[in-house]
This record gives structure tokens, sequence and C-alpha cells, in this order.
């Protein structure tokens, strides 16, 4: 712009035109003044004329750039699909393992229970102490325990493979989320672009802001406790700070 | 530790309230409800005799925090104890479980052995 403020009045022109309006020439006097501003009208012309074809041309670009209608009327809600089928895929699986883990807990107690049963006798044979009565009974029991825990050494196997399978949904909500974290940087870099184009950079110096907190300073699980001093890192912190408030 | 106790397990994932009831079973509780979040536990421990509350705190519709306040402002229900069970882990946060009178405080992740101790620690406490 300052090569607008270069087009000073000379005095010869000034000179000229005070002569010509002494004279009474008012039409030359006009003429005079609009050649002087002649070259600042022309530059500051080109200059609109400049900006506004750059308008017109991002304005077209913003327009034809359909890679950003398509990310917010297919990629998106697509995103949002997927990100429900993570949660129903882990949801699942977190069943799955429970709904084994639960069919082994009470395998466990009737073994337990059986070789409680079986342990006394066991012991009293051992130390020569058992009465014949006893000893059948025993074996009895000790059948019934070898029988069970044969059956439910299978069942286990079963149950533990259940668990294991159902571990498979990492691979599948691994892929998914990536591709969800391609998309945001995509959409990170067409809002970059499209600041960009209306002139707004990336101010540095600012502090990076936090994201939005709900209400009761909701934040959900912090990802990253590093460099931030108003979050716990874990259990002991916690304690501390309850016991420091007198709990 | 009286493990006929009647607790409430408050989390809007499932999973995690099978979780919690789960471990509590294991340490010897077994009279257990469930509720998935704070509008919907209100009414039940008003009618019914509740002893205990295990919580999360986001939840969506009635936050863990407000069922805690709910529950300390309520004459009937202020006596319970109510332990927490969160993600959230800002200190002022914290403070203010503290402020409106939580018993105890667990940050996810957490294990077994915590629950276990925070709970005698707890029961301890209220004798």
């Amino acid at each position: 712009m300052n090569t607008l403020n270069t087009c000073n009045v000379s005095l010869e022109q000034a000179n000229l035109l005070v002569g010509f309006l002494e004279a009474g020439q008012q039409e030359k006097a006009d003429e005079l003044v609009a050649e002087i501003q002649n070259p600042i009208n022309t530059e500051l012309f080109a200059e609109i004329g400049k900006l506004t074809r750059q308008l017109h041309d991002s304005l077209i670009n913003f327009q034809l750039d359909s890679r950003i209608s398509d990310l917010t009327t297919a990629d998106i809600p697509d995103a949002k699909e997927r990100l429900n089928y993570v949660i129903t895929c882990t949801e699942e699986a977190a069943n799955k393992t429970m709904d084994a883990v639960e069919a082994v807990f009470p395998v466990m107690d009737t073994i337990q229970q059986q070789i409680q049963t079986v342990n006394p006798p066991w012991s009293k044979l051992i130390n020569n102490k058992l009465e014949l009565s006893e000893f059948k009974s025993l074996c009895i029991d000790i059948d019934i325990l070898l029988t069970n825990t044969d059956k439910q050494a299978d069942n286990m196997r079963g149950l533990m493979t259940d668990v294991l399978m159902a571990q498979g949904f990492q691979d599948i909500t691994g892929q998914v989320i990536r591709k969800v974290i391609d998309l945001v940087r995509e959409v990170e870099d067409s809002l970059i672009c499209m600041l960009t184009a209306f002139g707004i950079s990336e101010d540095k110096t600012l502090e990076r802001p936090r994201p939005t907190l709900g209400d009761n300073l909701i934040e959900g699980p912090i990802i990253n406790t590093k460099g931030r001093d108003d979050v716990v890192e874990n259990q002991d912190d916690v304690d501390d700070l309850l016991s420091s408030l007198g709990f | 530790m009286d493990k006929n106790m009647k607790v409430l397990v408050v989390d809007d994932f499932s999973t995690m309230r099978r979780i919690v009831k789960n471990l509590l079973r294991d340490l010897g509780f077994s009279n257990i409800s469930e509720a998935d979040d704070g509008s919907s536990a209100l009414p039940m421990l008003q009618n019914g005799d509740f002893d205990f509350v295990v919580t999360d705190w986001n939840m969506p519709g009635m936050q863990g925090i407000d069922l805690l306040k709910a529950i300390r402002a309520d004459a009937n229900l202020a006596h319970i104890p109510v332990l927490l069970i969160t993600a959230e882990a800002k200190k002022e946060q914290i403070v203010m479980a503290a402020q409106a009178g939580v018993n105890g405080y667990i940050v996810k992740p957490f294990t077994a052995g915590t629950l276990k101790n925070k709970l005698e620690k707890i029961f301890e406490r209220l004798g």
C-alpha cells in the first residue's frame, strides 16, 4: 500500500494549478487535479481488481472442492457409524470374555470343594490313620474328583478358547479407528486451508487451548498426564490428595 | 462389614457394571442391584433400603457427582456411603467430590485390590 503514497504533487504542478485557478481556468485546473490523482487511482484499482479476482477464484475453488462436501455428507456420517461399531465390538468382546470367566468360577468352586472333601481322609491315609470304613468313602470321593476334573478340564479349555477368540476385536477396531484418525486429519487440513484462505493464520505464540469441558469439569479419561499439574496420575495421587484434605 | 448389605452399582456401561458386580461378588457381596445413571438410581434408592452405592461419575442423564449431592441432600438417604469409581482425574473434581461428601474415590483403570482396600476402609471408618 506504500506505493500509493509515493505519488506526491510536485511544486511545478502546484504552481501550474494555482496559475490556472488565478486565471479562472477552472476546467484546466480540474483536469490537472485528475491527472495528479490518476496514478493513485490506477494502482488502487489494480489492487482492488487483483483482490476481487483472488476472492472470486477462492470462492470458485471452494465450491469446486467436492472433497469438502463429500467429507460432510459421506465420510463424517460414515465415521460416526464406524465409531459406534467400535463400541459394539468392544462391548461384545467384553461380554463374551466375562461370560467365559463367569462360567469358570463355579467350575473352580466345585473342584476346590471336592478337593477339600478328599483332603482330610487323604492326610489320614498318608499318616496311616485311616479306618477301613473311611477308605471306602475316600475312594468314592477321589473317583468323583478325578472324573469331574477331567470333564471340567475340557470345559475350561473351551471357555479359555472363547476368551482368546474374543480378543479378535482389537484387530478390527484398530483398523476402524485408524481410518477415522485419517479422516480427522483430513478435516483438520481442510479447516487449516480454509482459515489460510481467509487470511487467518495460526498464532504459535498463544498457549494451546484445552479441549472443552462438560458439566462438573467432565473431561473423560486423561490420555496424557505429562505436563499437566491439574490432574492425578494414579490411585496413590488420589489417596494423597484426599488425605491432605483430612480424609 | 455385613456381606448381606444391599448394594447399588451405577454405571452407564453394562460391562463396567458387570465387572464391579463380579468383583463385589468375589468379595462376598451377593445382594447387588444395577442402575445405568443417576436419574434411574435415585428413585431406586428412595424406594429401596440400600446400604451402599458404587457409582461412576460421567454418565448421560444425571452424573455421579449430582447423584452424590442428591443423596446427601435427602434426609432418608444421607447416611448411605458412596464410592465413586471414575475416569475423571482432575484434582479439582476430587476436591469437589470430597466436599460433596464422598466416602471413597477410585480412578479408572483400577484393580480388584484397590476396590477391596477402599471398601474395607469405608466400612472401618463407619464402624
